[in-house]
């Protein structure tokens, strides 16, 4: 059975073991360039005012090509669980019904439960392995990135592991996201029996989710931290515009790096939310945030601190593995029982 | 033939206008803030020096607004690809691996005329909705375009290889090049998945070369060559305890919505910077400037004094229409020969 199950997904493992040895290559090479430049910038010894040395690395990195590998890296980091549900979950059984080869499947001495469980945990297990290599294999590459990030604030940097785009394209989740994915595909494919439309269901089902997890899940796996700031500790990216309306909109979280920042709004001293800025303070634009500050107005920020940052990966890991194992328990009874 | 091809497609047609109508009404909902908002910081009305509020505006665009930014950018590179994948890749391989080509060409009608007839409805129904979706999102995200385009922002201008994808008429050049290429796979390879697999993968690569290889080249790049002098160089100087400092001179280059190819710092020679001056080195050449003979002033003051310029290559945002045409026109040349490698499969064929 386990040679069966190897056989027919030979082309596919071929395929993806290819691509895995030439992003392992890629990522080797410009990896050794990349920690040179980390280390040959000064920011391997710099403490405190890193923000020359930041600059200077960002742009080395920018002008090397590293920034469009790691943001390529990052999309592919994505697609990879996404692939795995279309090109390995949707067609593994779905084929079979299309092709009619399943009621030869079905009558071998291997009972269709062992011959589900065996295809399903070896092609499940092949999702988990190649999404969860390129993980590592891009985490630790990216490492002086966001070394860089922690010591100094620079746009053209990304704004910390936790933040939604970079959080799903590192560490465990996307082993998790690609075990998802694959059990999806494969739950859906029974259900639909049809490959073309079970895959284009798939990705929409699994687009979906991965766009409502960082929105409504994530930010609440951990109860959010909420600080109230004075204005002058905060940076500001946005301030007021001209109808009165009072913006106040940090770019980073005063005194630590890398947070990910749920949401801000302007408290005055009982804590109530501030909607208008104050006529008087409107009239002054140049001491406009003195003048708030004056009136005792404070920023509180609700946000995820960057030291959650593995507490929510192992969390979502395990979240996205509880799925993919029932949506598992879900094929099973289907062929168990086929209608 | 015109009947059986709608009849065969009518599913993924009702699919592609579900998806334009949810993204229609989302783009609807939110893009008069946006248009108010732009109006509001004064956008609208400015001519001179509008770098600054634009600058706040971009800042300001945020939470679903700045979502739905970033969404409007990853699905025009998705579009593209999942109608070559889903359109084009199984249009004929599916009827190969199914054998109900037996049937169809067995009809009254031939097989060229068959080919040709798939091909166009389903071709153009892609690559119409490609054109819807960048129409909208062209027009939601037009404020934000402009506030980039007065130097609001150094990374979203239109011309940027990220943002160029999902605007204008490009689109409709990768749908079709998309489709033609997911068609040809499925009539070489002659099944479905593996089909799709590679046309995902080839347009993949040849939408990461455009940017890279060829859009730069499309229109030779405009150059500047301003001088460096202390006020309009940015010189940055770093270094190691062991190993010689590196120096960084960057100038002043400011074109609104530029799209900057390359920027280097030349000496009068015109060879490319390499050796810091002696004021930058200290004691044993393995100094930072902080131990530097006369200090960072002095490393500076001798930089300025090697007269170096900066040499700019960009293409200015002018360029932005004549790029997208040329581009669109090059994937419609694509995707005409690819049909055109599809009929002459197609007929070669034996039954």
């Amino acid at each position: 059975m386990l040679w069966l199950a190897w056989r027919q997904f030979r082309s596919q493992a071929v395929v993806a073991g290819a691509a895995l040895a030439a992003a392992a290559i890629a990522l080797a090479l410009t990896g050794v360039h990349l920690a040179a430049l980390y280390r040959d910038s000064g920011l391997a010894t710099c403490t405190t005012a890193c923000g020359q040395p930041t600059a200077a690395f960002t742009y080395d990195v920018r002008s090397s090509g590293g920034q469009a590998i790691f943001y390529a890296g990052v999309v592919v980091l994505y697609l990879i669980p996404a692939l795995a549900g279309i090109f390995w979950g949707a067609p593994l059984i779905t084929r079979e019904f299309e092709s009619g080869t399943l009621s030869l499947a079905w009558n071998q001495s291997v009972p269709r439960t062992r011959w589900a469980v065996v295809k399903l945990g070896f092609v499940g297990l092949a999702a988990l392995a190649a999404s969860g290599l390129l993980s590592l294999m891009l985490t630790l590459w990216s490492r002086p990135i966001y070394a860089a990030a922690a010591k100094a604030n620079n746009p053209s940097l990304p704004f910390g592991r936790i933040s939604p785009l970079y959080f799903g394209a590192g560490g465990i989740v996307p082993a998790g996201y690609a075990v998802f994915a694959f059990a999806l595909g494969v739950s859906v494919g029974v259900l639909v029996r049809r490959t073309i439309p079970a895959m284009a269901l798939t990705l929409a089902v699994f687009a979906a989710v991965q766009v409502l997890m960082p929105m409504l899940i994530r930010p609440h796996l951990a109860p959010p931290v909420r600080t109230t700031y004075a204005l002058a500790a905060v940076s500001f990216s946005a301030t007021g515009d001209s109808n009165g309306r009072l913006i106040l909109a940090a770019a980073e979280l005063p005194g630590q790096r890398g947070g990910w920042i749920l949401s801000q709004r302007p408290v005055d001293t009982r804590g109530h939310v501030v909607t208008q800025a104050p006529q008087a303070c409107n009239a002054q634009p140049a001491a406009f945030l003195q003048c708030l500050s004056g009136r005792g107005i404070r920023l509180s920020i609700t946000y995820q601190p960057a030291s959650r940052y593995w507490e929510f990966q192992w969390i979502e890991t395990g979240i996205f593995l509880v799925l993919a194992t029932g949506l598992g328990g879900l094929c099973y009874l289907r062929v168990r029982r086929p209608s | 033939m015109i009947w059986v091809s709608w009849r065969q497609f009518r599913p993924q047609a009702i699919v592609a206008a579900a998806a334009l109508a949810v993204i229609a009404v989302l783009l609807a909902a939110t893009g008069p803030g946006i248009v108010s908002s732009y109006r509001s910081a004064g956008l609208a009305t400015c001519h001179v020096n509008c770098g600054a509020s634009a600058s706040n505006f971009i800042n300001g665009v945020g939470g679903l607004d700045q979502a739905l930014f970033n969404a409007t950018i990853v699905i025009g590179y998705l579009a593209p690809a999942l109608i070559g994948i889903f359109y084009g890749a199984p249009l004929i391989a599916r009827e190969f691996e199914a054998g109900t080509y037996r049937i169809a060409w067995n009809q009254s009608v031939t097989r060229a005329r068959w080919t040709a007839i798939k091909l166009g409805l389903v071709g153009l129904v892609g690559v119409a909705a490609a054109g819807l979706l960048s129409l909208m999102v062209s027009w939601w995200a037009n404020p934000i375009d402009q506030a980039a385009g007065l130097g609001g922002s150094a990374s979203l201008q239109r011309l940027d290889p990220l943002v160029f994808n999902a605007r204008g008429v490009a689109p409709l050049g990768y749908a079709a090049f998309a489709f033609a290429a997911g068609v040809t796979a499925g009539v070489l390879l002659r099944r479905t998945l593996p089909a799709m697999a590679i046309t995902l993968v080839v347009f993949a690569a040849v939408q990461f070369a455009m940017p890279t290889l060829v859009r730069p080249h499309l229109l030779p790049p405009a150059h500047t060559t301003a001088p460096l002098n202390a006020q309009s160089a940015g010189i940055s100087i770093t270094g190691n305890p062991g190993s010689p400092p590196v120096i960084r001179v960057t100038g002043n280059f400011s074109k609104p919505g530029a799209w900057v190819l390359s920027d280097a710092t030349i000496t009068p020679s015109g060879a490319a910077l390499t050796k810091p001056p002696a004021a930058c080195l200290g004691p044993g050449q393995n100094a930072g400037p902080q131990s530097s003979a006369g200090g960072p002033g002095q490393c500076i003051s001798a930089l300025v004094d090697m007269h170096l310029r900066q040499y700019v290559a960009y293409q200015p945002a002018s360029r932005f229409w004549p790029l997208q045409g040329i581009e669109t026109g090059i994937y419609l040349i694509l995707a005409t020969g690819l049909g055109v490698v599809c009929g002459w499969q197609v007929r070669r064929k034996r039954p």
